[in-house]
Parts: C-alpha cells; sequence; structure tokens
C-alpha cells in the first residue's frame, strides 16, 4: 500500500523515471486472484447455464462435470487463500509501522466524483486531482473483497454441505440452501459482469492504457503518468517538483 | 419386409387371406404381415382408437424379441381377432378390467406383463401410480408403457449414458420421461405437489451436472425409486423423514435432517420470503452496479473524445497561426 519514501529531489531534472506502486507481495497476490478467477469463471459460467446447449461442450473441454467441479473447488479454496495471504500481508505492514491506508474510503473521493462528472459532462474545466489510488480503483479494490466474502462463504458452504449443515441452526434449513445457491451464482454474474465492464475498460481498454496497463507485472508507474492520473500523489511525493511545475508548463504529462 | 419385398409381401398377403390356417398365424411372421404394412388407426368395438403399425424390425431388436406376438395378445389366437377374453387366466382379465380405463386399447395386452414380472406388478400397484388406478379408479398414473414405451419396441435400460436413442426410463432420459407428466400443471394442481418439479431438479446442482453430462448424479428414479415409488407423504417414501437421511446419506457421507432439507424441488415464492427477497436484491444490485458502471464509462469516453478533439483543434490553430506569421 505504502509507495516507498524516496529522499526528495531538489530538482525536477533530478525526478525518478518511474514509481512504486505495488511491490511483490501484492503482485503475486494480483496474480493469483487472477488465474482463480478465470477458472472459477470460466467452469462456474457453463454450470450457472447449463440449459444453454453450448455448455455441455464448454464442460467437455474443462474434462466433463466431474473434472470441471473439482477444478472450480481447488480454484475457489487457493482464492480464498490468497485473500488470507493478502489480508495476513497488511496486518504484517501494519504491525511494521509501513501500511498507509491509501484504500479507504474518504470524503474526497465523494467529492472526486463530483468534480469528475462536472469534467465529463464538460461543466468543468479541472480534472479532480486524485491520490495514489482514485475512486474507481478503491470501487474496484473493495468490490473483490465484498465478492470474495459472499461468495467465497457461500461457495464453502456448497462444497462441504454437509459440513455446513452441522452449523446451520435448525430454524434456519427452509431458506438457508436457496439463499446459498442464490448469493453464490447471482453474486458471482455481478462479479464477472463486473470485471468485463469496469476491470477491461479501465485497465485495458482506456487510451493511455491500451492495451494494457503494465503496472501488475512490473509494479511500477511512470512519474509522468503518476503526475498526469495522480497529481494529490505526485505532490505528496515531490513537493518541490510539483509547486515548480505548478508555476510552469501546464500541459505536462497531457495526451 | 413390406418395403423391401413388395411381390413376395403381396403373395404371402393373397396366400394368408385365403387359406386362414391356426399354424401359419400362430407366428410372429403371419402377424407382421399385415402390421408392418398397416399404417393409421381403427376404433375399436368398445370406441377406442387403436394403433395399427407394427416395427417388427425394431420388435425384434427389442427385449421381447423372441416372443410371441399372442404371449401378451392373449385370446387373440385366430383370424379374425375374435375370442379375446375367452382363453384368458381370469386372474390377468381381473387386472385387466382394473386397468381398462387406463390402458382401453388392450387391457389384456398392458395386464399380461404381470404373467412375466409379478414382482414388478406386485410394487406398480402398490405404488402412488399403481394406487390411483387401481384403488382410486383414475386415469392418471404411470403404468408399464407410460415409461417404458411403445410395447413392441421396449428397450434395455442397462448402461447409464446419455443416449438419446436409449430406452425412456435409460438414465439419460428418465427426467424428460417422468416429465411427461410431472411438468403438466393439471397434473401437479389436481393432485398437490409442485408444479415446478422438474424446472427445480433442473435448475438445482443435481440436475445441472446431469444436463452437462455427468453420470453419477441423482435423477427422479435414484431419490424416488421406479416401480415402487411413493407419495412423499407415504412413510414407506424413499424420501419421507428419516428415509430422506439415510437416502442422502448413500452420496452424501454424514448427511443430516438440515443437509436434506436443501432438496425440495419447491419455487423459490414470496411464501420464502429471505431467499425470494434476497434474489430480488441481487439482482437489483447487479442492474444497479453495471448499469452505473455502463453510464460512468460512456461520460468517461465522451470527455476522452471531447479532449482528444480540443487537443487538434488547439494544434490546427497553432499550425494556422505559425503559417500566417511565416506568410506574413
Amino acid at each position: 500500500m505504502k509507495s516507498h519514501a524516496m529522499s526528495l529531489p531538489s530538482q525536477v531534472d533530478a525526478l525518478p523515471r518511474e514509481v512504486q506502486r505495488f511491490d511483490m507481495h501484492f503482485r503475486i497476490q494480483h496474480i493469483i486472484m487472477l488465474t482463480t478467477f478465470l477458472l472459477l469463471f470460466f467452469t462456474g459460467w457453463a454450470l450457472k447455464f447449463s440449459e444453454v446447449e453450448t455448455s455441455q461442450a464448454w464442460i467437455r473441454f474443462w474434462g466433463g462435470p466431474k473434472t470441471a467441479g473439482i477444478i472450480h473447488r481447488v480454484a475457489g479454496i487457493v482464492m480464498l487463500l490468497d485473500g488470507v495471504y493478502h489480508v495476513a500481508y497488511l496486518v504484517y505492514r501494519f504491525a511494521k509501522g509501513k501500511l498507509r491506508f491509501d484504500l479507504v474510503p474518504v470524503w474526497k473521493d465523494v467529492v472526486d466524483f463530483y468534480q469528475n462528472v462536472l469534467y465529463f459532462l464538460g461543466a468543468s474545466e479541472e480534472k479532480p486531482k486524485f491520490r495514489k489510488f482514485n475512486y474507481l480503483q478503491k470501487f474496484d479494490y473493495w468490490a473483490v473483497f465484498w465478492g470474495v466474502f459472499v461468495i467465497g462463504t457461500s461457495g464453502l458452504a456448497l462444497a462441504f454441505p454437509t459440513k455446513a449443515a452441522l452449523l446451520f441452526p435448525a430454524w434456519t434449513t427452509n431458506w438457508i440452501w436457496e439463499l446459498i445457491y442464490i448469493m453464490h451464482s447471482d453474486e458471482a454474474l455481478l462479479a464477472i459482469v463486473f470485471i468485463l465492464f469496469w476491470h477491461f475498460y479501465n485497465e485495458h481498454l482506456r487510451p493511455e492504457v491500451f492495451p494494457m496497463s503494465w503496472v501488475w507485472i512490473t509494479g511500477k508507474m511512470s512519474v509522468s503518468d503518476l503526475r498526469e492520473h495522480h497529481p494529490a500523489e505526485f505532490e505528496r511525493l515531490f513537493p518541490e517538483a510539483a509547486e515548480k511545475g505548478a508555476a510552469g508548463d501546464e500541459s505536462a504529462g497531457s495526451m | 419386409m413390406g418395403r423391401r419385398y413388395p411381390l413376395l409381401s403381396y403373395l404371402i398377403l393373397l396366400v394368408a387371406f385365403f387359406f386362414p390356417n391356426r399354424l401359419l398365424f400362430a407366428d410372429n411372421l403371419s402377424c407382421l404381415i399385415c402390421h408392418e404394412s398397416l399404417k393409421g388407426t381403427y376404433v375399436t368395438a368398445k370406441g377406442v382408437e387403436s394403433r395399427l403399425h407394427v416395427n417388427g424390425e425394431k420388435f425384434a431388436a427389442s427385449v421381447h424379441g423372441d416372443l410371441e406376438c399372442t404371449n401378451c395378445h392373449l385370446g387373440y389366437e385366430d383370424n379374425p381377432h375374435s375370442s379375446v377374453e375367452e382363453n384368458v387366466d381370469p386372474e390377468l382379465l381381473g387386472i385387466a378390467k382394473a386397468i381398462a380405463k387406463k390402458s382401453p386399447v388392450d387391457p389384456v395386452a398392458q395386464a399380461a406383463c404381470a404373467q412375466c414380472h409379478p414382482d414388478v406388478y406386485e410394487d406398480v400397484k402398490q405404488s402412488v401410480h399403481g394406487a390411483n388406478i387401481f384403488d382410486k379408479k383414475e386415469v392418471d398414473g404411470a403404468l408399464c408403457l407410460d415409461c417404458h414405451g411403445s410395447p413392441h419396441e421396449i428397450m434395455h435400460v442397462a448402461g447409464a449414458g446419455h443416449d438419446a436413442s436409449a430406452s425412456p426410463v435409460a438414465y439419460g432420459r428418465v427426467v424428460e420421461t417422468c416429465g411427461q407428466c410431472h411438468e403438466k400443471k393439471s397434473v401437479s394442481l389436481k393432485y398437490g405437489f409442485s408444479t415446478k418439479i422438474i424446472e427445480r431438479y433442473n435448475e438445482s446442482f443435481h440436475g445441472k451436472k446431469y444436463h452437462l453430462g455427468g453420470s453419477n448424479l441423482p435423477v427422479c428414479t435414484t431419490c424416488h425409486g421406479a416401480h415402487n415409488i411413493r407419495a412423499q407423504n407415504d412413510p414407506e417414501a424413499m424420501v419421507y423423514g428419516v428415509n430422506k437421511i439415510e437416502l442422502c446419506g448413500q452420496c452424501h457421507a454424514g448427511a443430516n435432517a438440515k443437509f436434506v432439507a436443501a432438496i425440495t424441488h419447491k419455487p423459490i415464492g414470496k411464501d420464502n420470503p429471505i431467499p425470494y427477497y434476497a434474489e430480488k436484491g441481487l439482482i437489483l444490485l447487479t442492474f444497479l452496479v453495471i448499469s452505473g458502471c455502463a453510464i460512468h464509462i460512456v461520460l468517461d469516453i465522451f470527455a476522452l473524445v471531447r479532449q482528444t478533439a480540443q487537443v487538434r483543434k488547439r494544434r490546427r490553430n497553432e499550425v494556422a497561426r505559425n503559417e500566417s506569421s511565416v506568410a506574413g
């Protein structure tokens, strides 16, 4: 979460080319998340839409319903472990005093959103000055948290139904199974469509990242991108350069 | 036969017509000479429409291919078919009378199954299907042919594949076969079971994996039985009370009462508000999130296009200014 705090350069010319955005742990967590997400998506989709004719062929490609089911369960457990890894790593960083709460939604996000809409509509010339993570990225991040919680808990109950039945109180049995099924199936559809729309658009299709933002592999973002898209973070890291830049050419880093 | 050797068929027919002979007619061939070529239906003296065609090839390939026509069509031993019920065992005739309303075409032939399958007959008679016909004198409820298909084309059930040409009660087809009656709203309402039994099965994990080509999933008969099927409120039913726990436990080790409550085949309606409104809520959430994202993306693209246009315009103006200054 924390950008590495480097000694502040005294001159704009001495700016580094890139800044660290995600360390190795976060990048590994993302790769595990992405792999398991796709596996779960591919094997689960055909199950959700089993009445569609092509689903049969698609499931055969994944080794038949039984094998696809095993892949789905294993991928699901790995994703949950990935979530545990992520939270444990956050706790570790917190204990070390290195955790910055860059992803916690704050009031500024609401203001940024409002400002952004004004900018979109042409009512304002000024783009919101985002911090390290803008409200879109925070939404993306917390959507995964919510999704893993809802789909993960219901998925565990579905994967180990006889064990889950031991935990449920008797008065819930008339609705709990239907509820779990709905949670898993409908929430998964939401997650998939959300990723396809939101994450793909923001991280693959926008002109400045097309065909893909490489930050998930390199963990680094160029300083010019940082200045353009996360100016508040740029100011925090390089206050002198920001001051100088503001006084000088406005068009720095424009597309 | 008729199609392959029309002249021969004609000659045999001719001979058969003019020289009726008991010996000849005891043979399947002599029945098939006519019934292979006959098409359509005729109406019996009792006013029942009866199909005349018999496919000899399919009959020969069926599990009963070695039987003679008259093993089941008792009392049809001379020509024309006149002495129905005369030489028939009184017990069988009793069955035939009991099912005559349900199976009017040839109740004796339908009852004849019991000759060779007495255990199955006892099971069916006591089942919810059989009791409805034998005791309640209704016409609903499955008898042999409703599930096993055409009497002349009954096939082996063995082989758990998804072959569409298999017996209607084979693994891959049995859900569809039960659905012939259990998907009918009129039947469901009359007998008070869920109108969405098949639909809910298809939506369950069992049904989904079954339709995706799985072969270890339970189908209707796995849990409810076949010939011995009982109503769900019959203590003898496989799915009644503790029986259901034992039943589910055959695949799901450690199944308990709270676990077996998962499968009901009941639709999710307002009478079960938590899942009903949870589903509505999630659909609304999905709609809001996706439409929100879509609007945001469209606005973003709009702004990007505008920004690009502005940059181009500025550049064009600069170029024009430079040119005019050069010219001046």
